[in-house]
């Protein structure tokens, strides 16, 4: 009993609801080197450690579509060492601090992380300013990481039930934006791609024009910036222009549907419905919507799918922020015995509830005190204040968005959620997936 | 006007400093350490037993009430899983508030509750305590519990269970408890299918009734909250709570395998093995040997070290490779665990047998034990930013009657342990020959090459039962019923509403005997006439009639009533399509288990007869479709087996019937061709005539 878990597909989603109501006020100070790198710090001398975040402005959206997943495996050449830091070494230089590091790639970022003890600020920094200098990757490196690669592909994926869930979300929910893969990628592309390709993706993503450096936690802010320049003024600024797509999702007109056979036993049903970019009026009025939707026992979906009807056991719904316009999801795993169609008329049926029906001024404040609580929690680390403030530097041009941006929540009214879900959460906008077992397949046909 | 001068001299030594050469050549040398200081906590005791800690934190304004039980857990047998249900049973209702009322409460005030078998954790935004605490407080102590919601418990549990089927890594997780613990303790114990089909509202009842006692308790309280104010709170609302001696179990203390064992979970669909190395090991925080095992453990494998390095970095067999020992309240575990592409399998499994050994044959060189020690005591000082981690201190001291100081010498005896110490303590703790390895992978691909770590290789399920994968039967995957394969059957030819808009049939066929021609038809009229007429030529050979309620049988040797298993296959075949309609004419299904027919595998569903004869239905796994019959038959020389194989099946109309069907009766074989089928021509009753 100890294992009740089920893959949820969130890994790729990376949603920041931070936000002051009053008090709690995230404070910090930010400059730009000249190179373009831009450096926030937030001070916050209760425990003695440290929180650096190097964020490069770029994700798997901006690979070639025979180069899917080059993004993803760049992250992992990254470890491989600079001209002062041998192969293997990085991980040892974070350890023999007692720190930890780490980093993930997603549609539109790559985000680098340490967690030091205070007094090893300066080694933090000096680690990541030599990757962004001074990467150095050999043959071995790239090998021995196109088999890591693989095998984290296999386990967080294939080997999972339900594990290609985002891949089919996105694969079929855009048809030319570059979201239509997913970071992991293609495993033929890992095999492709060839050193000076890895040279070139660092000199013209791998700049301090295309990046944001955040350091948090037990600092003193004249003394950090002293150490930042240090270590990242002389790093050239980049001299390639940055590859961006500009690509425009034409507008999705008739309802998709799709059945995967997987290695499941319970059958699950997820719609995804295209959604403006994070950061626009209408996502904030979708994010609420979410909330009234599936948060806590009491909401719509969980109410009636999980508790009433008893034919799921498990729901959700989360809006997946991206840069251009994202997806919001909605989805149910069903119980056991339940099929995929009760399921899918349920969902119909509680999004057409809030297109037509009521929503009480109570179950309103209820989502805006859901909200407020929200926002504390987000901002309890070092580690999660630094990527917010990565985040919103990155994707809102203003890291000052971290204490303004519940004031875009509080300003959702009860008529914008009617409105949001009359707009967007119409089928003609819609990918219906449907999960099901492989047993059914040479029953049912496709 | 100062503070900009200011930071007009800052940008000008920052300047400055450039212009000096910056050496990027060595690592920056750390800063003066800062001072590791363990957050203070306060605490009482409730005169019904109820021990608080508080630990002040007003970062932000929240406040977090934690229960922990610290009951030994219960042994639950026939009934496993009924300790978590009745623990997630709290929050269905209580004496004053319904479940939704419960629910709405906790959500108005966007806070968060979550109660298991021995834990409630609530928590809200300071200005919401009293309110959390009412809600909680009443959750606990006057909960009803309800069948109506049980049974909803039940099948989400039921639901889980069955995802997790299709989860190697739960699987692995769940089996390795039993290898590690053994079923005879609560540590090894899975719950299953039919354990959580057992439990009942009294057996919730019970568990909440002897354990949920605040003299077991344990209660933290962190966050935006003082001593002064925490105590009156907790007062109110948990004074009430009534003591109750809890009775003392005790169990048998699981110890390492006396020699290494191997055990297998078939996974035909895995393209990685998931490998759990482990076995039972008494290593409790009150341990001395303790931190010394962490650090043992650390270097071997508890986080990017030398299970990582190996296996990952100079191999390229994983994404990841680890250990843990575990301490708990019973007993602990040693568990290395990774994921593997399937033609490695054995090979990682050396590589981490190895390292295992390295650990106990070889000293430490100082530089690496110096990292891990430093990395231990970096995060010890990372884990202080959450205040938790201060009231779990407070209450693991407690618990388990740690020196009073326990948590502040950690460091020092932390910086005390040599390269001798783990040395020893890996002797004793780290054991490559003593442990059970688990693979769950795909069998076919890699359990010939692991016989060279063990004799003892056992095939297990996904419930922790051992089988014998070269015989006959393999269990049947929890979750799958009778109903689903019969369901599954009428699905794969053709579903429900195509099949009951077969009212007739009549299908030709033929057969050759010894080189003559035998014709066959059959008339079937739903839902009670059947006729099969058998005929060389013009002679009839047999003829069967089944009408209503009686059958006859004509041949040769004359005319006799048909009674028995030979009546019963007569009326299946008046139904038509029987298989989802068999106990409503008063068959009786139970699907038995998984056999191979022809190589596939094939679910086997025994049906007992209205006039207690059976026969057994073979349904393909992977199609759905039935693909042999075998049924007893009665004769006069006595019982006499017919099977009947279903080699072919062709689509008329969306629906699939079999037409090329071989029947063995006794030392007689035929192979049966059927060349038309027609439905819904309407056959005329007397064609049935008896």
């Amino acid at each position: 009993m100890q294992n009740l878990r089920l893959i949820l597909f969130m890994v790729v989603c990376f949603i920041f609801i931070n936000a002051t109501p009053q008090g709690g006020k995230i404070n910090f100070t930010e400059f730009k080197l000249e190179n373009g790198l831009h450096v926030i710090l937030h001070q916050d001398n209760s425990t003695p450690i440290v929180s650096i975040n190097v964020m490069y402005h770029v994700g798997s959206k901006n690979e070639q579509p025979d180069r899917t997943g080059f993004a993803h495996f760049f992250e992992h050449l990254m470890f491989e060492g600079s001209a002062n830091i041998k192969r293997g070494e990085f991980d040892k230089y974070t350890q023999n601090a007692g720190g930890n590091n780490n980093a993930f790639t997603s549609f539109d970022k790559t985000s680098y992380f340490e967690q030091l003890p205070s007094n090893q600020l300066e080694l933090g920094l000096w680690l990541e300013s030599e990757r962004m200098l001074h990467l150095r990757i050999d043959s071995l490196g790239v090998e021995t990481q196109r088999k890591v690669v693989k095998e984290e592909r296999k386990q967080s994926y294939e080997n999972q039930p339900y594990g290609s869930i985002n891949q089919e979300l996105f694969s079929n929910s855009y048809s030319v934006h570059p979201y239509r893969w997913v970071p992991i990628g293609e495993s033929q592309y890992i095999d492709q791609a060839t050193l000076s390709e890895f040279m070139e993706f660092h000199s013209q993503f791998y700049v301090p024009n295309n990046a944001v450096l955040v350091i948090a936690g037990d600092i003193q802010p004249n003394q950090t910036k002293l150490l930042v320049e240090k270590y990242f003024a002389n790093i050239p600024k980049g001299k390639n222009e940055i590859y961006r797509p500009k690509v425009v999702e034409p507008k999705q007109t008739i309802e998709k549907r799709k059945k995967v056979y997987d290695n499941i036993q319970l059958p699950a049903v997820i719609f995804s419905y295209h959604m403006p970019a994070q950061g626009t009026a209408d996502y904030y009025g979708l994010s609420l919507l979410q909330s009234l939707l599936s948060s806590g026992k009491s909401s719509r979906f969980y109410k009636a799918l999980v508790d009433q009807q008893q034919i799921a056991m498990q729901t959700g719904v989360f809006p997946v922020a991206l840069e251009d316009p994202g997806l919001f999801v909605a989805y149910a795993f069903a119980n056991l015995g339940k099929n995929a169609e009760e399921l899918e008329i349920a969902m119909n049926d509680e999004i057409e509830k809030v297109k037509t029906g009521e929503i009480s001024d109570m179950e309103f404040q209820k989502l805006q005190n859901q909200f407020e609580a929200e926002f504390y929690t987000k901002n309890a680390t070092m580690e999660g204040i630094a990527l917010s403030l990565a985040d919103y530097h990155t994707f809102f041009g203003n890291a000052g968005v971290i204490n303004s941006e519940i004031e875009k929540y509080m300003a959702v009214k009860k008529t914008d959620l009617t409105r949001v879900a009359n707009l967007y959460l119409v089928p003609e906008n819609r990918l219906v997936l449907y999960y099901l077992p492989k047993n059914l397949q040479t029953l049912g046909g496709n | 006007m100062k503070r900009f001068i200011y930071s007009i001299i800052i940008v000008l030594i920052a300047n400055l400093s450039l212009l000096a050469q910056v050496d990027r050549t060595k690592a920056p040398k750390a800063g003066p350490a800062p001072e590791i200081k363990i957050g203070k906590f306060n605490s009482f005791t409730l005169p019904n037993g109820l021990k608080v800690f508080v630990v002040e934190n007003h970062r932000l304004p929240m406040v977090t009430y934690s229960i922990t039980l610290v009951n030994t857990p219960v042994l639950e047998k026939e009934n496993a899983g009924y300790s978590q249900i009745a623990g997630e049973m709290l929050g269905t209702g209580t004496k004053k508030r319904t479940k939704d009322q419960i629910n709405e409460e906790i959500d108005f005030i966007g806070g968060s509750f979550q109660a298991s078998a021995s834990n409630v954790y609530a928590s809200s935004l300071k200005k919401h305590t009293a309110k959390l605490l009412d809600l909680v407080s009443d959750i606990v102590i006057n909960p009803v519990f309800k069948q109506e919601e049980l049974e909803k418990i039940k099948t989400q549990t039921l639901s889980s269970i069955a995802a997790n089927k299709n989860d190697p890594e739960a699987i692995a997780s769940d089996v390795i408890g039993v290898l590690n613990f053994g079923i005879d303790h609560p540590y090894g114990e899975i719950p299953t299918e039919a354990s959580v089909k057992k439990i009942s509202l009294e057996k919730c009842n019970e568990y909440y009734q002897t354990f949920f006692r605040p003299n077991v308790a344990y209660m933290s309280i962190v966050g935006d909250i003082t001593l002064a104010e925490a105590k009156p709170l907790i007062e109110k609302y948990f004074g009430k709570w009534e003591r109750k001696t809890v009775p003392a179990l005790s169990y048998e203390k699981p110890t390492a395998p006396v020699s290494r064992k191997v055990a297998i979970v078939n996974r035909d669909e895995s393209v990685q093995s998931v490998i759990n190395i482990g076995y039972a090991v008494d290593v409790t925080l009150s341990n001395p040997d303790y931190i010394k095992t962490r650090v043992a453990n650390t270097i071997l494998g508890g986080g990017t070290y030398r299970l990582f390095d190996n296996l990952r970095e100079k191999h390229g067999y994983t994404y990841g490779a680890y250990s843990s020992i575990r301490s708990m309240p019973l007993v602990g575990s040693f568990t290395a665990s990774t994921n593997v592409r399937n033609e490695v399998t054995d090979s990682s499994i050396y590589e981490i047998l190895s390292e295992m050994d390295r650990m106990r044959n070889e000293l430490v060189p100082d530089d690496e034990l110096m990292r891990v020690k430093n990395y231990m005591t970096g995060n010890f000082a990372l884990s202080l930013e959450n205040p938790q981690t201060i009231a779990s201190f407070a209450i693991n001291t407690e618990r388990y009657k740690l020196s009073k100081d326990f948590y502040k010498n950690y460091l020092k005896n932390l910086s005390l342990v040599s390269s001798a110490d783990v040395q020893a303590v890996s002797k004793k703790y780290i054991l490559p020959q003593n442990c059970n390895i688990l693979v769950v992978g795909k069998a076919d691909e890699v359990a010939k090459k692991l016989a060279r770590f063990s004799p003892d290789i056992k095939y297990y399920t996904e419930e922790g039962v051992v089988y014998d994968p070269s015989a006959k039967g393999k269990p049947v995957p929890e979750g799958i019923t009778v109903k689903i394969v019969l369901d599954n059957y009428i699905k794969a030819i053709g579903g429900t509403e195509k099949i009951a808009q077969i009212k007739d049939m009549k299908q030709k066929g033929s057969l050759s005997v010894q080189g003559m021609n035998i014709a066959v038809e059959m008339t079937q009229k739903f839902p009670d006439k059947a006729l099969t007429v058998i005929q060389m030529g013009t002679n009839h050979i047999n003829k069967s009639v089944f009408n209503s309620n009686k059958a006859t049988s004509s041949g040769m040797q004359g005319s006799r009533d048909v009674s028995g298993i030979e009546f019963d296959m007569l009326k299946l075949l008046a139904l038509i399509f029987p298989e989802n309609k068999l106990e409503q004419y008063g068959f009786k299904a139970t699907l038995s288990g998984i056999e191979q027919v022809d190589g596939k595998d094939a679910y086997s569903v025994v049906v007992s007869t209205p006039s207690n004869g059976t026969y057994t239905d073979y349904f393909d796994v992977a199609s759905g479709l039935k693909i042999k019959t075998i049924a007893l038959l009665e004769s006069p020389a006595g019982k006499v087996k017919q099977e009947t194989i279903y080699i072919e099946y062709f689509e008329k109309d969306g629906i699939k019937y079999p037409n090329k069907i071989k029947q063995i009766t006794g030392p007689q074989s035929f192979d049966i061709t059927i060349d038309s089928i027609e439905v819904n021509t309407n056959p005329l009753d007397e064609l049935f005539k008896l």
